[in-house]
């Protein structure tokens, strides 16, 4: 039942929202309703850690170990940029520019109900349109700022996206065709992985493909990325954490969902096609890095980075390196989402999202100074940290595999991440300042967040507790490790 | 044997003779669909006749080329009347003389004395048709060249009677892609070479405007007329070849007797007057082109064949 | 390839149409014509359903071509015209990426490219109608694709893209014919609200910028 309240509660928060009332009221709906969604997405993944396998609510919604893990990051950073957007679109509306509030959390709301759809329903046809949903409802989020940038970069992620969700669709399409010739009823990943064996390899394989380059677009996997640097930094702030901490992560989830699949129909590798496709973004991602000149475009290249090593230790194969992958994504949803609430503070003080324009962050903003330092560590893999942890087991999962040229390219592509990132950040907090410095004020739901985000910033990467590493135990072996 | 030759001469013997009255019904039944009243359907006749007791005016410092140009063009479409099927179905005598390709080059003879000769005087519009005309006819040569290669690829043979008895006797290929595509492809094609809306306008009377009537505006007397005759009868032959070789064999006389292939005559014209309304239909609803979009225009002609031959292709 | 003759004729007549409206899509200059190529080109895809339904005996197919008349060839223009202003459609673009005939070329070469994708999947199961409408199908979205990348206008962009999804459906009534049909409504679903989405934006983009050339707006850039 869990599951049912899960969808029905952003819904109804959605509706009340457009309520005239909604203005005053909008923002602490939105929080309430993000915060029993966490507490039920909590009980959720404590059962699914716990029986490690289906949580059922009927024939359509069901939730297994990588589904339970997705839905617990989607749910937290869904509440966390909710209790940012409370005073940061307070503060972004004050300030001028036609927007709406309401519109702003009807939308909110329908978005985190899309994004909690995903890993939830068992149809894959169905799963494919709560994909194209999640664009289709963050289009107007990403445009909301209204500048010229910003509707720029809502029409290249709308018009990008749902072309690769098209082409994505045709994939399905072929599976789907692959799956009737194997004589399979439901159409579901648990029917799937079953049936491989007997789905023609050829169909199998253009399945795979289209889906992979489809979907691929809508995660920012190079070369079909163009779209995400520009929406991930014009959107507001709270809206680029959703989009790069959890959005991406979830249409990664039905590409790793993939994986087993392809892995039960004999003759055919995918593991070639991830580790490619993800160096390669983790490559491009690292060189844009180098030269970027936009602190949020530089969180969003970021992105691109780690779903790139999600997708290689994906393709190392084996338990460690899928449980390395899992770790990865806790602690990238955790971290980037910190990250862009960082970088949101940083704007409403300083007005500008350039690097080069802010200096000496510490002396007008401790708080921004702080919060941009700890994301950036946290985010290039610093120890402790939980990147720097669940990188380090994807590494050592490679090299036991003994896949030594992936784990080098790897190693070395994250270490110029790394000082690239801490290059930036640290101009941007130390530095003297060209201009008076003034102290800036921020919302207070901002710093909340900010503090409250902190903590399992900081836990995750020490101290794991118990029942998550159930989860993400029952994570990885959903993905076939 | 001997009735093989003579259905070949009678087939010659209409289309000489019946190409200017189809002249005579396209401009009628264009000027009917602009509610106009238009000239009457036997006014080329008169025409050719008034010309060819006039006076001929050549100039001295023209060549043979230009005595010569209005004798070819004329022979050249009688020609290639002998090749095509006309009147029958079965090939008649002359018919393995020379294939489509053949009838194609013969053609384009005409058109090359044509275009000489209207270089050879000095009417500053004959070379400017000239050029013109031979940039449309370069630019419909792949699509030519594309079509007959479909064509003769599927039929095996490039043999207009052959290729018409393979390609489309049995109805069911009527609808095959390629040959849909192929009729399209094959239609902008004939619009170009003769010269009708959207490529050039046969109607107007502004020379600056003109691609293939100034070629001829030099000629008078029987020059003119055998010029004007020409033109006919190209447009008869492209016709011909249109409708009986890639459209429909419906009309064209099955057995050797007599009577069929008298009757198969106004059959054939009834097919052509037919062909005729979708053609002014066609001329009268588009806009004459500008000079540099006819490359567009032969362009999306030449993908369209393309096409057309990729889904062939693609089936075999 | 099985399935009467007659209803495999109609069927290829079809697709050498659809394949045609989608090559005008690419090639076409004013904006107006865009949309009507792209009415007519739902339009066969309708057809396509109908034929396939009568020649599979799927009832799925004929809610399929339903649900494609109601939504694209009425709903999504409907929808434009509401919320793209009038004065876009009278709008022609005057420079393009590539000219006509170069674009036209390239999409023969894509068409080929199609070709090849379609071909080791038609060869590994035998299904009625797919030879024709997987290749076609394809070709179509690869030529939709194009469009998006050639045009600088949004409508032409958003007609692109949606002739890309008929593409999928194209080649989907063949390899699929029975798709769930809660599948089938949702993705049908999907297609107005993707226009209505991108046609506000666009509204908005016309409101905030004064122009529709979406193609020109490229000051988010790396250098």
């Amino acid at each position: 039942m869990e599951l049912v309240g899960i969808l029905v509660i952003p819904l109804l928060a959605s509706g009340l929202s457009l309520l005239p009332l909604g203005r005053r009221f909008a923002a602490p709906i939105t929080l309430l309703a993000t915060a029993i969604v966490l507490g039920l997405a909590l009980a959720v993944a404590a059962e699914a850690a716990r029986t490690g396998h289906v949580v059922a609510s009927g024939e359509w919604l069901t939730c297994d170990g990588l589904g339970a893990l997705v839905l617990l990051l989607v749910a937290f950073v869904g509440f966390t940029a909710a209790l940012f957007s409370w005073g940061y679109i307070a503060e972004s509306v004050k300030r001028g520019g036609h927007k709406s509030i309401r519109q702003y959390y009807a939308l909110y709301n329908l978005f985190v109900l899309s994004m909690l759809l995903v890993p939830l329903l068992a149809n894959v046809a169905l799963m494919w349109i709560a994909v194209e949903l999640t664009t289709l409802l963050s289009a107007f989020l990403v445009g909301f700022e209204d500048t010229p940038e910003a509707l720029e970069a809502a029409w290249k992620y709308v018009v990008l996206t749902t072309l690769g969700a098209v082409l994505a669709l045709l994939g399905f399409l072929v599976l789907y065709w692959g799956s009737r010739v194997a004589g399979l009823e439901p159409f579901t990943w648990v029917g799937l992985v079953e049936a491989a064996p007997r789905m023609p390899p050829a169909l199998l394989w253009s399945a795979f493909l289209f889906i992979l380059v489809g979907f691929g677009t809508k995660v920012g996997l190079v070369p079909m990325h163009t779209w995400l640097p520009d929406a991930h930094s014009q959107a507001p702030a709270s809206i680029c954490a959703l989009l790069s901490g959890v959005e991406t992560t979830t249409v990664l989830y039905v590409i790793l969902r993939l994986f087993p699949v392809v892995g039960g129909a004999p003759g055919l590798d995918a593991r070639p096609w991830f580790v490619g496709f993800g160096l390669l973004s983790v490559t491009i991602a690292t060189l844009l890095l180098i030269y970027v000149r936009d602190f949020k475009r530089m969180f969003a290249f970021s992105t691109v980075e780690h779903m790139g090593i999600i997708l290689v230790a994906a393709g190392l194969g084996g338990a460690d390196a899928h449980l390395g992958a899992a770790y990865q994504m806790t602690g990238h949803a955790i971290a980037k989402s910190f990250c862009f609430f960082a970088a949101g503070v940083t704007v409403l003080g300083v007005g500008t999202q350039e690097i080069a324009s802010v200096r000496g962050l510490v002396r007008s903003s401790p708080l921004a100074a702080i919060a941009l330092l700890a994301g950036g560590f946290a985010i290039a893999g610093a120890p402790p940290f939980a990147v720097f942890v669940s990188e380090f087991v994807i590494l050592k999962a490679g090299l036991a595999t003994g896949q030594y040229i992936v784990v080098g390219l790897l190693a070395f592509l994250v270490v110029v991440a790394f000082c690239a990132v801490m290059v930036h950040v640290n101009r941007m907090a130390f530095g003297t300042p060209e201009h008076d410095v003034q102290a800036l004020t921020l919302p207070r739901s901002c710093k909340l967040t900010l503090a409250l985000a902190a903590v399992p910033l900081l836990l995750i990467g020490i101290y794991v507790p118990a029942p998550l590493q159930d989860l993400l135990k029952a994570a990885a072996s959903a993905m076939g490790g | 044997m001997i009735e093989r030759i003579v259905y070949n001469i009678i087939q010659v013997v209409v289309v000489v003779a019946f190409a200017p009255l189809l002249e005579g019904i396209t401009s009628r039944l264009k000027e009917i669909l602009q509610s106009k009243r238009g000239p009457n359907i036997f006014q080329p006749y008169r025409d050719i006749w008034k010309l060819l007791h006039k006076d001929e005016l050549v100039s001295e410092h023209s060549s043979w080329i230009f005595r010569a140009a209005p004798y070819v063009a004329f022979a050249a479409p009688v020609f290639v009347a002998l090749l095509i099927p006309v009147l029958t179905r079965y090939p008649l005598f002359f018919a393995f003389m020379g294939d489509m390709l053949g009838g194609g080059f013969v053609l384009a003879l005409g058109g090359f004395f044509t275009s000489l000769a209207a270089v050879d005087t000095a009417n500053p519009y004959g070379p400017m048709g000239a050029s013109r005309t031979r940039m449309v006819g370069f630019l419909a040569e792949p699509v030519f060249i594309v079509v007959f290669l479909t064509v003769s690829f599927v039929a095996g043979s490039t043999i207009p009677y052959i290729v018409q008895t393979r390609w489309v006797t049995p109805i069911a290929n009527f609808f095959e892609p390629s040959h849909i595509l192929l009729l399209i492809a094959f239609l902008m094609l004939i619009l170009a070479e003769d010269g009708r809306i959207p490529v050039d306008s046969p109607s107007g009377q502004f020379e600056l405007a003109m691609i293939e009537r100034s070629k001829s505006l030099e000629y008078s007397g029987r020059g003119a007329a055998l010029m004007k005759w020409a033109g006919a009868m190209k447009f008869f032959v492209l016709i011909c070849i249109f409708l009986n070789v890639l459209v429909t064999p419906w009309g064209l006389a099955q057995g050797m007797g007599f009577g069929e292939v008298l009757l198969a005559i106004p059959l054939v014209l009834l097919k052509v007057f037919c062909f005729v309304l979708v053609l002014v239909y066609i001329e009268s609803s588009l806009a004459k082109l500008r000079l540099f979009r006819i490359t567009e225009f032969l362009g999306a002609a030449f993908v369209i064949s393309v096409v057309a031959v990729i889904t062939q292709l693609s089936q075999i | 390839m099985n399935g009467p003759p007659v209803l495999l004729a109609l069927d290829a007549l079809t697709g050498a149409l659809f394949l045609l409206t989608a090559l005008g899509v690419v090639a076409t200059r004013q904006v107006l014509a865009s949309l009507q190529l792209f009415i007519l080109q739902s339009l066969l895809l309708t057809v396509s359903a109908v034929l396939l339904g009568i020649g599979l005996g799927s009832i799925h197919l004929i809610a399929v071509a339903a649900i494609t008349i109601a939504t694209k060839t009425l709903l999504i223009p409907w929808l434009l015209r509401r919320t793209v202003s009038a004065e876009v459609y009278r709008t022609r673009e005057i420079e393009r990426v590539l000219n006509i005939p170069s674009s036209l070329l390239i999409a023969a070469v894509l068409i080929v490219l199609a070709y090849v994708v379609a071909n080791p999947l038609l060869s590994a199961v035998e299904l009625p109608f797919a030879q024709i409408n997987l290749p076609l199908g394809i070709a179509a979205m690869f030529l939709g694709t194009f469009t998006i990348v050639v045009r600088r206008e949004a409508v032409p962009q958003l007609l692109g893209l949606l002739a890309v999804e008929n593409g999928v459906f194209f080649a989907g009534v063949a390899i699929v014919p029975n798709l769930p049909v809660i599948a089938e409504l949702a993705a049908a679903v999907d297609v107005p609200v993707v226009a209505l989405v991108i046609g506000m934006l666009t509204r908005r983009i016309y409101a905030r910028l004064g122009t529709t050339s979406v193609g020109e707006l490229a000051s988010l850039r790396d250098n």
